[in-house]
């Protein structure tokens, strides 16, 4: 008896948690269908529903709205962004975690103290160096800025990469692979999860940043922005009134894909996170 | 063996990466790129003198028209809801000048947020760009703003009305053209509760929704709204001759009972300090039944009165039992022109296209905003409209904005104390001090 | 540890010193001419690669290092200007300064000519080294055998010559550039390119620590020091403790459908977090949802009631008032934070040894012990490192406080105020405000010394106990 009552118990803990933790994404869900533009502030649900919404974000964009072209804008920048920052954290993890020279350690300690900068702080001089280099206001630009540092993030993958065994390595180097084909056909291959993890992660990076693509696609010209900066903009005080159900419907559509990467994702994070740090 | 000579071989790569990639281009933006642009405009302005000597020397226009051989490309800035009418107006702009190539971008800044993007980076602004007169001062003080030192198609100064091109002018000089008169603050209500006659006074107005179960919104943590009754009960705040400091009384003796009354009006829980975008849905769900705000909320309060939508002048209210008019700020929409063209002189014409008197017009009819051009401010149809009206009404009252930009944030932090009662329970009089100190800060 | 390092450098130029010394005529000359000893070696290819860098070094210096690198000292000094002719609507501008062009400019250039003295030098040892390898009679690579090597031995130098363009051109002269911009008067009233700035040393970091009735950037550093390492202390310990505790009540045992629950709660952290964060922020809003169902429940009369709700208030302030504000972020955060911190919760339990536990028990420890002596100490010494990370992260979380309080917060302390401060900010969100919105760039930059010194101290007490003890091969 006083068994069951605390399986009935512990459930309806988990289901209170969940409750709270579901009531905003609901909100959001509820909302992006809703017929009245604005906030809703007195009702949980709408009262009228409609697919307006949607149809504003895929069928007719306005001045406000244009979110395809948004959302082309941001998977080709996410789909450059997570190839080079991939093989930038792939090439750092290995010299890091399977190569030896001198000043390796150092150059670690370096690394990741400079990792934990946030860009935030220097965004002005990382916007003056694009504009001297001519990439503001353009694509090419967001993919450098969300790039180019990639390799610092190396972290993780390297904890990974410890844990593929010498001897692999050992004896391909007998057999007289160069280190260039150990990297290529041993760990490369091995380091499946990681790799997964770290394309996933650096492809969700556009998708989130409203700073940096703020400050770079500078023009005002809304056919050039991503996804995060049109949403972001709805919410202008001028806009909100108007757009607020709008953006809900934005955030929907964004986090489908989203939600699925990072359901994929979890796994290999987790892999990562604690293979690392048990190693590092 | 030759560890070094391979680091150093590497290194050349890096080098020679930065050198084309940053170095060079670097090299080519800094001081070139102004030579650059002022010897190509030197040598076409050359060329036009000779043309304009021998045929019509008084007709810059035309000067201008024959100076241009490339493919004219600017980009304009402005809000979002004045997409729809810009393009049009930018059709007919294209149209006026049919022997020039145009490419025109339209980007969307809003008018109150305009100076944020720009004072980033001059040079990557808009060539012409609207923006609201608070911001004139920040933005000439940047170098953002080319003087209208000439105009070519209408008079800007004679046209506009004074208050508009009062706002348009720093130290004597016209930096930009007036596009609307509306961008002051006046009292909007729901006459089915209200009477003409509650809305004379606030505490009377108060009392009125009170009995009705129902709010009245103003935005009071907001150095904007918080200066109609500082300014209104005679208490200044003026800048400097300097342009950027501030000269502010709302600490001298009596101004503590502006305080009072402020605390004490909103203690009633009638008066709400509440930020625009609440204002608005609280307004469309009923609850707000009078709100300080300004034309662009016209919209959203005859959609939710219908018939019963009213505007009118600011109400009085009382400060240590002595009924005071409430002040506000006169506010204006004007068109910049950035220094940093490329094509200064086209980006003036346009600036002046989208500003006269058929534009504004168009801009009153497309979206009920206020036009500041005399003519078309004096039609029946701008007239008739109760937020212009009211507008008006309350124009005896206000005052242009010239404030610096130290008055915003310690102002708002006063509202926001008075609005929620003066939690700390400091000492009013301590309370302005420190924020006339905040206020009249030099700027370091 | 110290000397260590001195003996290195010491080293490095004695290395240096003897080469110049003993080398012959071709290593002297390589002082002069980089390619000099490559070609007397036959190394035809790696001489003019030397060659071609030193001629590519002495255009970049003239053509553009030293026309920046001259005007250093004083960032300029022809202001902009401009004439406006209206008869042919048409401006001429002046050959002006742009001092940020100049500063930043200046330190790229003082960054390659840094980098090419260490090539410099590297070179000339070089030369000599291949001097004494022909000396001894031993071979001497060709250049095929240079290549091979880069993908063999030296392969490490292939592998990081491109995340290190990458770092250097987006992390380190960013930084090299927002450290200048700490010692100059960069602000609003000096704004390149219509206004120069210039030098003013250590001004800015006293008015960090000055606390005057005009200046109160020591007051607001102070405060906002304190409230940033409460927050990431709070934010870090609530999400790491509710995220195993959440993760060891799912997998327990009694629980049915753990994978159920735990996509749930994957969910709320699928979303963006922009999206996520600024869709709360309207749920909390003083006239908001969540607002209103308070008031009709009951729960903002209960509060006033109690006090915790100023009396003339028809709302609660979630986000508006200092104390709610804080930890309303707060309990937002773990809304935010958990599910992350129980997905990696969930990996490392289900790694935790059976046997311990199973022997704990048979001991006669209760849960609870078994929890505090073994499952916590387990988790700490796999997730410690990360943990750390976790802070610092904290420290910089620009997302949460930006996103929940932008727009919606306004402060109602003066003296906060007055260094356009707010009571929730953090260092990072108070400096992004401040060059966002105010243009004091000067004053984001000191502060942002001071975020990168604080993060940097954390971050190396961590990592060079794991990097330092190598532990990396044990585990093989």
């Amino acid at each position: 008896m006083k068994k069951q009552v605390r399986f009935v118990l512990r459930h309806v803990v988990l289901l209170l948690l969940a409750v709270i933790w579901l009531v905003p994404i609901v909100w959001l869900v509820v909302t992006s269908f809703s017929g009245y533009k604005g906030i809703n502030t007195a009702h949980f649900f709408p009262q009228t529903w409609s697919l307006d919404n949607y149809i504003t974000l895929f069928l007719k964009p306005d001045s406000v709205v244009q979110y395809q072209a948004w959302f082309t804008n941001t998977l080709v920048i996410a789909i450059f962004t997570c190839i080079i920052s991939t093989v930038l954290v792939l090439m750092v993890a290995y010299t890091m975690s399977c190569l030896r020279f001198k000043g390796r350690k150092g150059l670690m300690s370096f690394s990741i103290i400079l990792n934990m900068f946030p860009g935030v702080l220097s965004m002005i001089a990382v916007y003056f160096i694009l504009k001297s280099l001519g990439l503001t206001n353009s694509h090419v630009g967001m993919i450098i800025v969300y790039s180019a540092g990639a390799g610092l993030g190396f972290l993780i993958a390297k904890g990974f990469m410890d844990t593929i065994s010498v001897s692999l390595r050992e004896a391909a180097r007998l057999e007289g692979a160069s280190e260039a084909q150990i990297f290529w056909k041993i760990v490369i291959p091995l380091s499946k999860p990681i790799i997964v993890y770290t394309v996933i992660s650096s492809f969700l990076v556009p998708w989130g940043d409203f700073v940096f693509a703020k400050l770079i696609l500078n023009s005002g010209i809304s056919s050039d922005w991503t996804v995060a900066i049109g949403l972001y903009n709805m919410l202008n005080k001028s806009l909100i009134n108007k757009y607020f159900s709008i953006f809900c419907a934005g955030g929907v559509v964004v986090s489908i894909p989203i939600s699925i990467l990072f359901v994929i994702m979890q796994k290999f994070y987790v892999e990562g996170i604690t293979g690392g740090s048990v190693k590092g | 063996m030759k560890k070094k000579l391979l680091a150093s071989l590497l290194t050349l790569s890096m080098v020679a990466a930065m050198l084309t990639g940053c170095g060079g281009a670097a090299k080519e933006e800094a001081p070139a790129d102004t030579t650059e642009a002022a010897t190509e405009e030197a040598a076409p302005a050359e060329e036009t003198t000779e043309a304009a000597e021998s045929t019509e020397a008084a007709d810059p226009v035309a000067n201008l028209i024959a100076a241009t051989t490339d493919t004219v490309s600017l980009t304009v800035w402005a809000s979002e809801e004045d997409h729809t009418l810009t393009t049009e107006l930018l059709e007919k702009f294209k149209a006026q000048y049919p022997d020039v190539t145009f490419d025109i971008k339209l980007g969307s800044e809003s008018e109150s947020t305009a100076k944020d993007t720009v004072l980033t980076d001059v040079e990557a602004a808009a060539d012409v760009y609207a923006f609201a007169d608070d911001q004139i001062n920040e933005l000439v003080a940047a170098g953002a703003l080319q003087a209208v030192s000439a105009t070519y198609t209408y008079d800007v100064a004679a046209e506009n009305v004074a208050g508009a091109v009062e706002a348009a002018t720093v130290d004597g000089t016209l930096y930009a053209y007036p596009m609307t008169a509306d961008n002051g603050y006046f009292m909007f209500y729901d006459s089915s509760v209200f009477t003409e006659d509650d809305v004379q006074s606030l505490e009377k107005m108060i009392e009125v929704a009170d009995a009705a179960g129902k709010k009245i919104g103003m935005d009071i943590s907001n150095g904007w709204y918080i200066y109609s009754f500082f300014q209104g009960a005679g208490y200044d705040l003026t800048l400097n001759d300097d342009g950027v400091t501030n000269s502010c009384t709302w600490n001298a003796e009596g101004a503590v009972d502006v305080a009072q009354a402020i605390m004490d009006l909103c203690a009633t829980g009638v008066l709400v300090d509440m930020g625009d975008e609440e204002m608005a849905t609280a307004i469309a769900e009923g609850t707000v039944v009078a709100a300080v705000n300004g034309t662009w909320r016209a919209e959203t309060a005859s959609d939710a009165w219908g018939e019963n939508y009213a505007a009118t002048k600011l109400p009085t209210f009382e400060v240590a039992g002595e009924a005071k008019q409430m002040s506000s700020y006169s506010g204006y929409k004007l068109i910049g022109v950035n220094p940093y063209s490329k094509n200064v002189g086209w980006s003036m014409l346009l600036a002046e296209f989208l500003t006269n008197a058929e534009s504004q017009a168009a801009r009153f009819e497309a979206r009920g905003l206020g036009p500041a051009n005399i003519e078309v401010a004096s039609s029946q149809a701008v007239q008739e409209n109760p937020a212009i009206a009211a507008l008006a009404a309350q124009a005896a009252y206000a005052t242009p904005q010239r404030v610096g930009g130290n008055f915003w944030t310690p102002a708002e932090t006063l509202g926001q104390i008075l609005a929620s009662g003066n939690p700390d329970g400091t000492d009013l009089q301590t309370l302005l001090d420190t924020t006339v100190e905040g206020i009249t800060a030099p700027v370091q | 540890m110290m000397k260590k390092i001195l003996n290195s450098i010491g080293n490095y130029f004695k290395e240096f010193g003897t080469a110049v010394a003993k080398g012959d005529i071709w290593v002297k000359l390589s002082l002069i001419w980089m390619g000099a000893g490559y070609i007397a070696r036959k190394q035809i290819i790696n001489g003019i690669i030397m060659t071609l860098l030193e001629a590519v070094f002495t255009i970049m210096c003239v053509g553009y290092a030293a026309p920046n690198l001259a005007k250093f000292g004083t960032l300029g000094t022809v202001q902009f200007e401009q004439v406006f002719d209206p008869l042919t609507l048409t401006s001429t501008v002046n050959d002006y300064d742009n001092s940020f062009l100049i500063l930043l400019n200046s330190i790229i250039s003082l960054f390659l000519i840094v980098v090419f003295v260490i090539v410099y030098i590297a070179n000339v040892k070089t030369v000599y080294r291949l001097q004494q390898t022909k000396e001894n009679g031993r071979h001497i690579n060709n250049f095929r055998e240079d290549i091979r090597a880069l993908f063999n031995e030296k392969f490490h130098i292939t592998l990081l010559t491109l995340p290190c363009i990458g770092v250097v051109l987006m992390n380190i002269l960013p930084i090299l550039v927002l450290i200048a911009v700490a010692f100059t008067n960069y602000d609003q009233q000096h704004m390149p390119p219509s206004a120069l700035f210039t030098w003013v040393g250590f001004k800015n970091f006293k008015s960090l620590f000055t606390n005057s009735t005009t200046i109160t950037f020591g007051y607001s550093f102070g405060k906002i020091l304190i409230w940033t390492l409460e927050w990431a202390v709070l934010a870090t310990f609530t999400t790491y403790i509710g995220g195993i505790l959440l993760a060891k009540f799912i997998n327990n045992k009694a629980t049915k459908w753990p994978k159920f629950w735990r996509t749930l709660f994957i969910i709320a952290i699928a979303v963006p977090q922009f999206v996520t964060l600024l869709l709360v922020r309207n749920f909390f809003a003083d006239s908001g949802i969540v607002n209103t169902i308070c008031a009709n429940i009951g729960l903002t009369d209960f509060l006033k009631k109690i006090g915790l709700v100023a009396s003339h208030l028809t709302y609660i302030p979630f986000l508006t008032d200092p104390n709610w504000a804080k930890i309303m972020i707060v309990l937002i955060n773990i809304w935010v934070g958990v599910p992350y911190q129980m997905l990696i919760a969930t990996g490392v339990l289900m790694n935790i040894p059976e046997d311990q536990i199973e022997s704990a028990r048979i001991d006669g420890a209760n849960s609870f012990q078994i929890f505090a002596k073994i499952t916590m100490p387990y988790m700490l010494f796999v997730t410690g490192p990360a943990l750390i990370t976790d802070f610092v992260k904290n420290i910089n979380n620009f997302n949460v406080i930006y996103l929940l309080t932008q727009d919606v917060f306004v402060t109602s302390d003066q003296m906060l105020a007055n260094s356009n401060a707010k009571e929730v900010d953090l260092l990072v969100t108070w400096l992004f405000r401040l060059t966002n919105e105010y243009y004091n760039y000067k004053m984001a930059s000191v502060i942002g010394i001071f975020v990168f010194i604080i993060c940097a101290a954390f971050t190396l007490i961590t990592f060079t106990r794991t990097i330092k003890g190598d532990k990396e091969d044990q585990f093989r």
